[in-house]
C-alpha cells in the first residue's frame, strides 16, 4: 500500500522529497472531488493532508473521513485531527480525556 | 416487550427467568468488556498524546527546513529535484486483536534513505535541500506511527460505545422488563390460584 498527499503546491513539495508518489496537488474547489477519489481507492492506505483543508470539506465527507480506516487519514497544522479525537472521546467516554 | 403481552403460564414464567438468568450474565460479561476496553485505551491514549505533539513538531521542522530550501535554493529547483526522486516508501497493513476489535499494525518499509539512495545528483542540490528531504523522511516515519496508532483509538472508542450502549440497554431496559414480567406472572399466577380456591369453596357450599 501506498501514502498519498492532497493540498497546495507549498504542503505537498516536501512529501514529493520524502518519495511519496502519490500527490494530488489541489486548488479551489478541486479539494472535495480529489478527496472522494482517493478514498475509494484500495491502493491508498494512509492520506496525509493539512488541517485546515480538512475543515474545508463538508459535515459528511469529514465525518466519513474521520471514520475511515482504510485509508487512515493523518492531518498536520491546523487543529482538525486532535479536535476530532477529541470529540470522539468526549462522546464514547464521557470525559475530555486530551487535556 | 410490554407487560400486557406476557402471557400468565408457569412456562412463560420459566422462559422468563432463563431469560432474565442470560441477560445478567451478558450484562456481566459485557461489562467486564467494556472495563478491559476502558484500559486499554488509557494505554493509547497517553501513546496517542505523545506521537501528536511528536508529530506537530516534526511538521514545524519540516516546513521551517523545506522554506529554507526554497529560500536558498529556489522553488523550481526544489521542485525539480522532488520530482527526480525514485524509490517511494511502502506500507504494510496487518491486524490484531484486542479484545474482539480488529486494530491495524502498520509496517512501513523504505522511508528513511541516504543521499546516495534518494536518486537526485548531489552537486546539483545544496545541503538545505537534503535536510528538508531528511525532515521530510522524519515526517512521514512519525505519521505512519500516528495513523497506526489513532486508527487504533478510533476503533477502540467505537466499540467502548457499542459496548457501553448494550450494557446500559440491558441495566435498564431488558433487565427491568424481564423482571416486571415476572412479577406480574407471579401475581397473576397466585390470583389464579386463590379465584380457584374460592371457586371451589363456592361449588362446596
Amino acid at each position: 500500500m501506498e501514502l498519498a498527499v492532497v493540498g497546495n503546491s507549498e504542503f505537498v513539495t516536501g512529501f514529493r522529497l520524502a518519495g511519496v508518489k502519490k500527490i494530488f496537488e489541489v486548488n479551489n474547489g478541486e479539494l472535495e472531488p480529489t478527496v472522494e477519489k482517493i478514498l475509494e481507492d484500495r491502493e491508498v492506505g494512509i492520506l496525509i493532508m493539512h488541517g485546515d483543508d480538512l475543515n474545508e470539506l463538508p459535515e459528511m465527507l469529514r465525518y466519513t473521513i474521520s471514520d475511515s480506516v482504510e485509508p487512515t487519514v493523518v492531518t498536520l497544522g491546523g487543529s482538525g485531527e486532535s479536535s476530532n479525537l477529541r470529540e470522539k472521546i468526549k462522546q464514547s467516554v464521557g470525559v475530555d480525556l486530551w487535556k | 416487550m410490554g407487560v400486557k403481552d406476557v402471557k400468565p403460564t408457569r412456562s412463560e414464567l420459566i422462559e422468563i427467568k432463563k431469560k432474565i438468568k442470560l441477560s445478567q450474565s451478558g450484562h456481566k460479561l459485557l461489562k467486564m468488556k467494556r472495563d478491559g476496553l476502558i484500559l486499554e485505551f488509557f494505554e493509547i491514549l497517553s501513546k496517542a498524546k505523545d506521537v501528536r505533539s511528536e508529530l506537530d513538531a516534526a511538521y514545524e521542522e519540516a516546513s521551517r527546513k523545506i522554506g529554507i530550501a526554497n529560500a536558498v535554493d529556489g522553488t523550481i529547483t526544489v521542485k525539480s529535484t522532488a520530482f527526480a526522486l525514485k524509490s517511494k516508501p511502502e506500507i504494510e497493513l496487518e491486524s490484531r486483536n484486542i479484545m474482539g476489535v480488529v486494530v491495524p499494525k502498520i509496517e512501513s518499509s523504505s522511508v528513511k534513505k541516504s543521499i546516495n539512495e534518494r536518486g537526485y545528483g548531489i552537486l546539483g542540490t545544496s545541503s538545505y535541500t537534503d535536510e528538508a528531504a531528511d525532515a521530510y523522511e522524519n515526517l512521514v516515519e512519525k505519521i505512519i506511527l500516528a495513523a497506526e496508532i489513532e486508527t487504533t483509538m478510533k476503533k477502540l472508542l467505537d466499540d467502548i460505545e457499542k459496548t457501553k450502549r448494550r450494557v446500559n440497554a440491558l441495566e435498564f431496559k431488558v433487565i427491568p422488563e424481564l423482571q416486571e414480567a415476572m412479577v406480574f406472572i407471579r401475581l397473576r399466577l397466585e390470583e389464579m390460584e386463590r379465584e380457584n380456591t374460592f371457586r371451589l369453596k363456592r361449588i362446596k357450599g
